[in-house]
């Protein structure tokens, strides 16, 4: 036990640096997967709410396509279909990717909380003369998006450990690094320990970020 | 004021509204009475077209509405509601939960519309607690809270759907009373209501609702001491 310690300890001091640096391009791609995905993701939600049948459908088979099929497999055909016809990073194929991904997912948490809101708020904005747009903007979106902030907040923790699998495009997130720490020095145990930590206290640091927020709004509404 | 002329309303294969005919003249304030599932409030809903008619013809201030060629935002913003629920927008304190349409709607400055907003809340006896949440107040303060709310319009009339029936029975008497004020001043109002005292004392016409058409038509004294109906005759039996 004692030697797994120090084996651990020594994988660790001669990788951090290039840790720190994987670090700041998994908070990247963490970043622009759940932004992108939220824009996409309330688009599509839009859609699945509105009256036409057209925009219905479309967002049907979008959400059932992503959901149907792992990410991995969506990353490959995302990164090998857009290249052939549009130049790009390795990064920006796997950022569009895991916000193309997470887009299905989150349309599905605000369209949840669209509809879970009392329809006698619908009602009584209606009554008072708003529109139906001004009625979405000011009485239920707001309250849908304070709903969907839990479920957001946790689709953004797997959105960070879901990353994780664009090291199979080439990106230099810290997984990869992790991958090629076993490869090179023959400590595969231990290097995936390591990364594994990283990951947890990511987690654990955005956990707590998001429950602080969430009692200051619970404050916000008392 | 208010002028509905044969309307029907069905639900599917639900026929809930079977030709009714009702004129509602300019300050009077008529209570519709009858059993739960009579169809009262789907004849209020169709009033402020939450709900659409089947057929009829639906009259505000004289004019003839075609509800699929009119703006009904702007024919809704006439015909204020008052719900059994409140329905007060739980993000928004109570300011601006009466400030909020006079602002989005009618364009009104927000300084201008806090006026309207604490003078209305004064109305209500409520300017205490414009800078609280709804979640805060008592069930009446809301219901007076969605009063002041509806009164921001300026509405031609107002619709009231059971206000008090969600209310302990302690804090029904404010909001009767706020109601009953709001009658002195000339408001148009339809209500909905179980009770019989406010009724009573209130109302220049209370008309009874069975199974979609109206029953009974009269002014209180002669609806309670000389109903024509028999159903009138059992209801009223049944609320006294
Ligand atoms: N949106 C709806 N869809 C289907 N049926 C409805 C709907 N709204 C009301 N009804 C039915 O219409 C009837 C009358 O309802 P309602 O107008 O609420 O009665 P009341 O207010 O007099 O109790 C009831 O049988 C009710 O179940
Ligand atoms: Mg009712």
């Amino acid at each position: 036990m004692p030697d797994l310690f120090v084996d651990v300890f020594d994988v660790f001091m001669r990788t951090y640096q290039g840790f720190l640096e994987a670090t700041v391009v998994t908070l990247e791609l963490t970043a622009i997967g759940v932004v992108l995905g939220t824009v996409i993701g309330l688009i599509f939600a839009l859609m699945k709410i509105s009256g036409s049948k057209i925009l219905r459908g479309i967002a049907n088979i979008y959400i059932t396509v992503i959901r149907g099929t792992p990410l991995i497999v969506q990353i490959m055909f995302l990164y090998f279909g857009i290249v052939e016809i549009y130049t790009m990073s390795n990064f920006w194929a796997g950022a569009i990717a895991l916000g193309v991904h997470n887009g299905a997912y989150i349309a599905e948490i605000f369209r949840g909380a669209i509809q879970g809101i009392d329809p006698g708020q619908r009602e009584a904005s209606l009554s008072l003369g708003m529109n139906r747009k001004q009625t979405m903007q000011r009485i239920v979106f707001p309250q849908a998006l304070r709903r969907s902030i839990p479920p957001l907040g946790n689709q953004f923790i797997i959105t960070l450990k879901d990353s994780s699998l664009v090291y199979i495009i080439g990106v230099a997130e810290i997984f990869s690094l992790a991958n090629r720490e076993a490869a090179q020095s023959y400590q595969a145990f231990e290097s995936f320990l390591v990364v594994a930590l990283y990951y947890l206290v990511l987690v654990m640091i955005f956990t707590f970020l998001l429950r602080l927020y969430e009692n200051k709004l619970d404050v916000d509404k008392a | 004021m208010i002028v509905g002329k044969n309307i029907h309303k069905s639900f599917g294969d639900l026929e809930v509204l079977k030709g009714v005919d009702l004129h509602v003249k300019p300050q009077e304030v008529v209570v519709l009475v009858g059993v739960s599932g009579s169809g009262k409030s789907t004849l209020l809903r169709c009033f402020n077209f939450l709900e659409m008619i089947n057929s009829g013809e639906i009259t505000i201030d004289g004019h003839t509405i075609n509800p699929k060629k009119e703006d009904l935002a702007k024919i809704r913003a006439e015909v204020g509601m008052v719900f059994q629920h409140f329905n007060l927008f739980p993000h928004k304190s109570v300011l601006e939960n009466v400030i909020e349409a006079p602002i989005t709607v009618k364009k009104m400055k927000k300084e201008e519309a806090k006026k309207l907003g604490m003078n209305l809340l004064r109305k209500v006896g409520l300017e205490d607690k414009a800078d609280v949440y709804p979640s805060k107040l008592s069930g009446g303060q809301k219901q007076r809270v969605a009063i002041a709310r509806s009164l921001a319009m300026e509405p031609k009339v107002m619709l009231f759907d059971e206000p008090t029936s969600a209310l302990d029975p302690e804090l029904v008497g404010e909001v009767l009373q706020v109601m009953k004020q709001l009658a002195e001043e000339g408001m148009t109002m339809v209500v909905v209501t179980h009770e019989m005292k406010f009724a009573k004392e209130v109302a220049d016409r209370i008309i009874m609702i069975d199974q979609g058409t109206i029953i009974e038509s009269a002014d209180p004294k002669n609806f309670f001491e000389n109903p024509q109906n028999e159903r009138t005759k059992q209801f009223i039996q049944l609320v006294e």
